[in-house]
């Protein structure tokens, strides 16, 4: 019986060669379109149309069925809403992320089930393994390092997980261009797809004024409490941000070339406070506080509960074995080198970040900390810390 | 290339080409200047207007030039801005308009008026629907999707009874007719008097002129507000300096359009008959009423949309439908409009010939498509 797959088509490179690859491999592959936004925006319009036909074209190309499904008002209600409930907070979430908690992973996932999949698959560098002697299943890292994806991935849920294939996970991508230009796919140079999810940092301000009113307030230099100049709303600003700051003309004379970055944040008197001195204490820190905490394996539960300090068990000792055809490379054995010694774990804090040693602790209520050998820049509010085992992604937290 | 969708876009002819180009360079002047030079390109600028007029029954004076068919058309709904018109002036359009009349009927919360299966207007319909406050009638000469051909002539004589009945009565509120001629501009004889229109569109880039270049056919008692604002040209309707290379190419467009008018409809009359026999498997849409280059088909059972992308791999170009609507990917309201279902509407292709086939091309398109329908057929069924 071939095995029934649905595989998350956007147009792009890495959707279209995982949609080949598995065709190639046998499966019964159905492509789709999840269509989650279709509006423009100031200074950007909206590509789902055209990623809308070259998804169908190269359908068409594999000879394979192509649907669209439309996730929009889901998408409106799970990922936009809680965006803007998150800056409005004074936070800064992750779209991405939510985007792939609630919709690929979820909704996608439930519609392909009630279709009779076998699988799911999307186009994201990752990995999935089989836990041996259990029935867990372990996101692990892509074999192309400059393009994992898991960061974005950390929050999906095992039952979608232990059901998705990512095909192109063993490959680098010019591995996944050359085999695109190969065998003819048209999209094989078209730049990376940008959603609303990714409409940047720039393009987030303009994205939340479509939603959020503006609320004039000041600027103040942390360490003088001197007015420097005017925003427009404190939600619109980022720690660690240096551009879009309205700093009035005498911030030539008084910051000597050295620019100025947000470092914190007073949502309840509208204050955005900045501070050209990087070695400032809220752009630099030891200990990070998480929240929402996800723990991924299965093996690992036992660490949600104790409250304790604790090293997360090595899934070395039970090693993953490839479940898949197309999952060929068992994981690395030369993984030391993302390893620490006393079975500390490691953390990235942003997307193709470098993995920083850390130790966790959890505590009851699905929080956590991190602790740091050396002080790293503090991420912003709402962004998320994801944790690893050597190739393994372990979860991670929302931090505060 | 077989190019199978001059409905969407027509090349430049030579012609036109060649009449443009002094006027990009050469004679650049701006048709305002008071120098000889830019005088004399006044003059040429407004003979151009005045062939274009000439090609429908009317006057350069009575042409507003714009930025193409949806511009002119979005003009034409000015009507309802006259500030004479009572506050509760309506208007009704087609339902089977193109997007350009039924976003700026919505704007004007215009009321759609049904057609028939044959896609033909439901004069029925229009009579129950006109009111004692309808200013505007909107209904395309030829649809773009379907290329049906409405009967102008009759609607404008019903709405001629409605106005004297008005006059009779006593009621002032004006009554005009608008129709969007941007598809039919090569293809049919048009005469402003004889068709009964106030106001007319037309579209260079439909009869191998330049894109980005239209007009608008206005008759004197109609009152329009303008779209832009500043130096008063185009009778103040729209201001900004005259596209005059667009409007010399769309006079030599016209002009040659009309010369071969019936050669052509003959010509294409006939590949649409080859098209017809040598096709298989078919359900023809657009059976009657249509202009002589628009062949719509169903392949039921089929994406038509895959037969697109399946087809320019073998450089055979066609359309789903409007190629507006086909991007946005919405479905036709013109085939539903017709009562067709949405696995015929999936199924339709739609084929419009033009001069860039020849009858070569025509046999050679119905063997490609047979072809590619045939193996699209046996990955759906096996």
């Amino acid at each position: 019986m071939v095995e029934k797959v649905f595989v998350g088509m956007s147009g792009g490179v890495d959707s279209s060669v995982s949609a080949l690859l598995l065709k190639e491999q046998g499966y019964d592959v159905v492509g789709v379109y999840m269509k989650n936004w279709s509006k423009d925006l100031p200074g950007m319009k909206c590509p789902w149309a055209e990623d809308l036909a070259d998804a169908k074209r190269v359908a068409v190309k594999l000879g394979i069925d192509f649907e669209v499904w439309d996730f929009e008002e889901a998408y409106r209600e799970k990922v936009v809403e809680y965006m803007l409930k998150e800056f409005r907070a004074g936070n800064t979430p992750n779209p991405d992320i939510m985007c792939n908690q609630e919709i690929k992973f979820k909704l996608f996932y439930e519609k392909a089930m009630e279709r009779r999949a076998d699988y799911i698959a999307t186009g994201h560098y990752a990995r999935v393994f089989r836990q041996e002697g259990s029935t867990g299943y372990l996101l692990a890292r892509a074999v192309d390092e400059n393009k994992d994806q898991t960061y974005f991935l950390y929050r999906i849920y095992d039952e979608a997980l232990a059901h998705t294939i990512f095909p192109i996970g063993e490959m680098t991508k010019p591995e996944v261009k050359k085999l695109a230009e190969e065998e003819g796919l048209h999209n094989a140079y078209k730049k990376e797809s940008m959603g609303v999810c990714f409409v940047g940092e720039v393009g987030m301000k303009d994205f939340l004024k479509e939603y959020i009113e503006i609320l004039p307030g000041e600027i103040r230099e942390i360490e003088s409490e001197r007015v420097l100049g005017y925003h427009e709303g404190v939600i619109f600003y980022t720690i660690g941000q240096r551009h879009g700051l309205y700093l009035t003309g005498i911030a030539g004379e008084i910051n000597d070339g050295l620019p100025y970055y947000v470092v914190k944040k007073d949502i309840e008197n509208n204050i955005v406070y900045v501070s050209k001195n990087l070695n400032n204490e809220h752009i630099w820190t030891k200990r990070l506080e998480l929240k929402d905490v996800v723990l991924r394996a299965q093996g690992l539960a036992s660490l949600s509960r104790s409250g304790a300090r604790r090293s997360l068990p090595s899934p070395r000792g039970s090693r993953a074995t490839p479940q898949f055809a197309n999952f060929r490379t068992p994981l690395r054995q030369d993984s030391n080198a993302t390893r620490a010694n006393n079975g500390d774990i490691f953390v990235r804090l942003r997307h193709r970040a470098p993995l920083i040693p850390a130790k966790m602790t959890l505590s009851e209520d699905g929080a956590a900390t991190l602790e740091f050998e050396k002080e790293v820049k503090r991420p912003a509010a709402g962004q998320s810390a994801v944790i690893y085992d050597g190739e393994i992604c372990l979860g991670g937290g929302i931090i505060q | 290339m077989i190019y199978l969708d001059h409905a969407a876009a027509t090349p430049v002819s030579d012609k036109a080409l060649k009449a443009m180009e002094p006027y990009f360079s050469r004679d650049f002047f701006n048709p305002s200047a008071a120098y000889l030079p830019a005088k004399r390109v006044a003059a040429d600028y407004e003979r151009a207007k005045g062939e274009i007029a000439h090609a429908i029954g009317a006057k350069a004076t009575d042409i507003v030039m714009t930025g193409g068919a949806t511009e002119a058309n979005n003009l034409a709904f000015t009507a309802l801005d006259n500030q004479m018109r009572s506050l509760t002036a309506s208007v009704l359009y087609l339902e089977t308009e193109h997007d350009s009349v039924r976003a700026v009927a919505e704007k004007y919360n215009g009321m759609a008026i049904r057609v028939l299966p044959n896609g033909l207007i439901d004069l029925d319909d229009l009579k129950a629907k006109i009111t004692d406050e309808t200013m505007l009638v909107s209904a395309s000469l030829a649809n773009n999707e379907l290329g049906t051909i409405q009967p102008m002539a009759e609607i404008s004589a019903i709405l001629k009874n409605i106005k004297i009945d008005r006059l009779k009565r006593g009621i002032k509120q004006p009554l005009y007719l608008h129709s969007d001629a941007s598809q039919a501009l090569n293809l049919l004889d048009i005469n402003v008097s004889r068709l009964g229109v106030d106001m007319l569109t037309l579209n260079a880039a439909k009869v191998y002129g330049p894109k980005g270049v239209g007009a608008l056919y206005v008759a004197h008692d109609v009152k329009l507000s303008p779209i832009s604002v500043g130096g008063g040209q185009e009778l103040g309707l729209r201001s900004g300096t005259e596209n005059v290379p667009g409007a010399i190419g769309f006079a030599a467009a016209i002009k040659e359009a009309k010369e071969h008018l019936n050669g052509n409809r003959k010509r294409y009359a006939k590949w649409k008959q080859t098209l017809l026999k040598e096709l298989r498997d078919y359900e023809l849409i657009n059976k009657k009423h249509t202009l002589d280059n628009f062949v719509v088909l169903c392949y039921s059972g089929i994406d038509a949309e895959r037969l697109i992308y399946l087809l320019e791999d073998r450089e055979v170009y066609v359309a789903t439908g409007a190629a507006c609507a086909a991007s946005k990917g919405q479905k036709s309201h013109v085939l539903a409009a017709i009562g067709l279902s949405d696995a015929q509407i999936a199924g339709s292709l739609r084929l419009t010939l033009g001069e860039t086939n020849d009858e070569e091309q025509i046999h050679m398109a119905a063997q490609i498509i047979n072809e590619v329908v045939d193996a699209e057929k046996e990955r759906v069924h096996g």
